[in-house]
């Protein structure tokens, strides 16, 4: 189990559930994805999109603005 | 399994520097409430606008509610959540509308409302639409609750609907002399109110239905 990071500050909606999508294709199971977004509409498409998978999240805004979704495959 | 992943966000939320926003949060409320007084002592019209446009952005805000993601995502990742949303809002407006509508058109006034010629130009400007709002990352209400909400690279996305608007005002002369059909047509008055609201919601109702299965075929849990 190893924790990797992806950073989606300043993309616009879809492109962070995009490139969260791509992104959690490539790890194994039980690895946790931390994405760092400052879009709010990706904070609800992203985790609805991986709870719709199957897989845990959880969201925490760690600044003004500033969002972290982790998503444990 | 969840515990970790919990665990991890606690551990990064003592990390994080927010500021203490409710100060701000005052004055920005003390504002609204002075401008909607001032307003109301000139132009009591505009405090209505006023309050109903504060009320709708911060509701959109609260609820990211976005029209863009429910036509987007039931394609890019089977959710169709917003769809439904969406659908909902637009049956509890055609009751309003159609209450407001029909009681302009008993006592034989005008019907308010926007009522424009269906053609091809629909077709056009609906695919142009939206082909633009998911590569802007939003439609217009989407665009400008964001862009107040503090994500300023949408203020390329205003800058143009702004200059794409004032374009197509200019050119809206053209438009209606070749391509917007003449006639107007308003269902109620042509196949009576009875049948229109039967179409209206019967449609409303189908497109909620087939989303609902759609969004649940695409569950893999």
């Amino acid at each position: 189990m190893s924790e990797y990071t992806l950073d989606c500050l300043g993309e616009i909606c879809p492109v962070p559930l995009i490139k969260t999508q791509k992104k959690l294709a490539a790890l194994n199971k039980n690895d946790i994805l931390i994405v760092s977004i400052d879009h709010s509409c990706a904070m609800k498409n992203i985790p609805e999109w991986a709870r719709k998978e199957g897989h845990n999240v959880e969201i925490e805004e760690i600044n003004d603005g500033e969002w972290e979704i982790y998503i444990e495959k | 399994m969840n515990q970790s992943l919990s665990s991890l966000a606690a551990a990064r939320r003592n990390h994080k520097t927010k500021h203490n926003q409710l100060p701000w949060g005052i004055v920005v409320l003390a504002a609204i409430i002075g401008i909607a007084f001032f307003l109301f002592a000139n132009v009591p019209q505009a405090a209505i606008m006023w309050a109903f446009g504060i009320i709708i952005g911060f509701t959109l805000q609260r609820s990211r509610f976005c029209f863009t993601a429910s036509m987007r995502d039931p394609v890019l990742t089977g959710s169709t959540s917003l769809t439904k949303a969406v659908l909902l809002a637009i049956g509890v407006a055609s009751i309003g509308f159609a209450y407001i509508q029909h009681s302009a058109a008993v006592s034989g006034l005008p019907i308010p409302g926007n009522i424009s010629p269906v053609g091809p130009n629909t077709a056009i400007g609906a695919a142009m639409f939206g082909i633009g709002m998911v590569i802007a990352g939003g439609c217009a209400s989407g665009t400008l609750m964001r862009v107040g909400e503090g994500f300023l690279i949408q203020i390329i996305t205003l800058i143009f609907f702004i200059i794409g608007s004032l374009w197509g005002a200019h050119d809206f002369g053209w438009w209606t002399a070749n391509i917007i059909p003449k006639t107007k047509i308003f269902l109620p008055t042509l196949i009576g109110w009875i049948p229109a609201l039967v179409i209206q919601f019967g449609f409303l109702i189908g497109l909620y239905v087939l989303a609902n299965k759609y969004g649940k075929r695409s569950d893999k849990i």
